[in-house]
């Protein structure tokens, strides 16, 4: 499972308080601990109106100062995601494309002949499709512009966007049927998700993100913008990759209880 | 680290893929065949402690048996007709009516692990089955009956009884356990030992062997 920390994200308010503020050491350490949480990427959304760019190299020069984590730059504006890449050390992750507005014509001639992956979410201008069936149009799009690119589909992280399940009772499946699809079109495709959208309004989220963790992870998907300090969600991934066979003799879930990811919280 | 730690470490994390290698390269650097088998014999009963400590899970020492599986592979051909420690045949299985293997299938891997030659009889083994092969392997010193049932403990009994009765217990220790058996129902039963977990099975097969 690859695991996107979200927690740099100016959109949370203690984030964004930090961020005007110019708290460095509350960036550094939110950094710190996902990196000690096992993240394989630190995304870093600045979420502001002005001024995004140096905000946005103010983040990253703080994450690399701390950790070799790789990043996952996280911006609506696809110019500031493309101009952000010059601050890493290393290739990371651009979150994200879709077929809205210039976004992919953007970002894919960016990201082409480098090592860096990409989000891609399967939305277009009108918003998230009702059906599966336009999400595969919509990603059949996106791997023609990625072809053209020459961008291997490993690269590729494709967010079949969930709907919130509150107001639509199908949103897991329609989100299921839609992975499979794409995974047997195109298995080395990752398949991701920002997934606390599926909770919204209703009462003891948490339940709900975990069982779709749960259930998305067995319809295929291996990547998740989660929040890696959150014991219980990494436990519950380690758990369903050993019982997916994707563990060999349970080392990768063993190794995380034992680097304290998931279990009792240490005692003082 | 010399090779020989190397060999070790290997062992004890379960680096299945580097053994053979490793085993190899040992080897090559001129350590005698029985040396290593040794010293993955030594490690093999770190982890069997560590294991008693609850300091390890199952599949840790179960990778660090088959890791010690591999390596001895390549020592096989080097080993024969050499000197070597060995504390002769050791008899294993699931008493009748009993399905469990797990536990038996460790307990026979620590005690392989620890230099003896293993007959594994498998599970739903009966009596007469434990005291023919007893019969046919003169060299066998230690029979381990395992029951994970309540209700197959008295196939445990039966088969001690059946072991005794046939004056075998000239040639054999019998060594028992499993989940519901306490160390007051082996001795009720007529065995030799009992033991809680599949490393301390290894360390007193040991002893009852020599």
């Amino acid at each position: 499972m690859i695991i996107i920390g979200e927690k740099i994200n100016g959109s949370i308010p203690s984030v964004g308080k930090a961020i005007a503020n110019r708290d460095a050491d509350l960036i550094r350490n939110l950094a710190k601990i996902q990196a000690e949480a096992n993240a394989d990427y630190i995304d870093c959304c600045a979420s502001v109106n002005v001024d995004e760019l140096e905000t946005i190299k103010w983040l990253i020069d703080l994450i690399q100062e701390t950790t070799d984590v790789p990043i996952c730059i996280d911006s609506p504006d696809p110019q500031v995601c493309a101009d952000a890449m010059q601050f890493c050390k290393k290739a990371g992750i651009v979150n994200s494309v879709s077929l809205e507005g210039n976004k992919i014509d953007t970002i894919f001639p960016a990201i082409a002949g480098t090592g860096w992956g990409c989000v891609a979410l399967l939305c277009d201008d009108s918003g998230i499709p009702k059906t599966s069936a336009r999400r595969i149009e919509i990603f059949k799009e996106i791997m023609a512009k990625a072809e053209e690119f020459d961008i291997a589909p490993e690269r590729l992280y494709i967010d079949p966007l969930v709907e919130t399940l509150g107001t639509n009772g199908k949103s897991f499946l329609t989100f299921a049927e839609t992975t499979k699809v794409i995974k047997e079109l195109y298995p080395n495709v990752h398949i991701t998700s920002g997934l606390s959208n599926i909770s919204f309004g209703l009462p003891v989220r948490k339940m709900i993100n975990m069982s779709f963790m749960v259930l998305a992870m067995q319809a295929g998907m291996d990547s998740a913008i989660v929040d890696p300090t959150n014991r219980d969600m990494m436990g519950i991934i380690y758990a369903t990759d050993a019982l997916l066979g994707n563990d060999d003799f349970c080392m990768e879930y063993i190794g995380a209880y034992r680097d304290n990811i998931f279990g009792p919280p240490p005692k003082d | 680290m010399s090779k020989l730690q190397e060999v070790m470490k290997a062992v004890e994390t379960g680096k299945l893929k580097q053994i053979e290698e490793l085993v190899q390269s040992a080897i090559d650097e001129g350590i005698e065949a029985n040396e290593i088998l040794n010293a993955m014999i030594e490690t093999m009963g770190v982890i069997g402690d560590k294991f008693q400590r609850n300091e390890i899970f199952v599949p840790e020492m179960l990778v660090a048996g088959l890791t010690m599986k591999k390596g001895v592979e390549v020592l096989k051909p080097l080993l024969a007709g050499a000197n070597v420690t060995s504390y002769g045949k050791f008899i294993i299985g699931t008493v009748q009516g009993d399905l469990h293997d797990i536990g038996k299938n460790l307990v026979a891997l620590m005690v392989e692990s620890a230099g003896f030659e293993v007959i594994d009889l498998g599970v739903d083994v009966p009596a007469q089955k434990f005291v023919e092969a007893i019969k046919a392997n003169p060299d066998c010193k230690v029979v381990g009956v395992s029951a994970l049932l309540t209700t197959t403990m008295e196939a445990m009994k039966v088969t001690v009884k059946a072991i005794i009765d046939a004056g075998l217990k000239s040639q054999v220790k019998i060594l028992v356990g499993g989940a519901p058996i306490t160390p007051e129902f082996a001795e009720e039963i007529g065995a030799d030992a009992y033991t809680p977990d599949a490393g301390s099975a290894a360390q007193k097969a040991k002893e009852l062997a020599s």
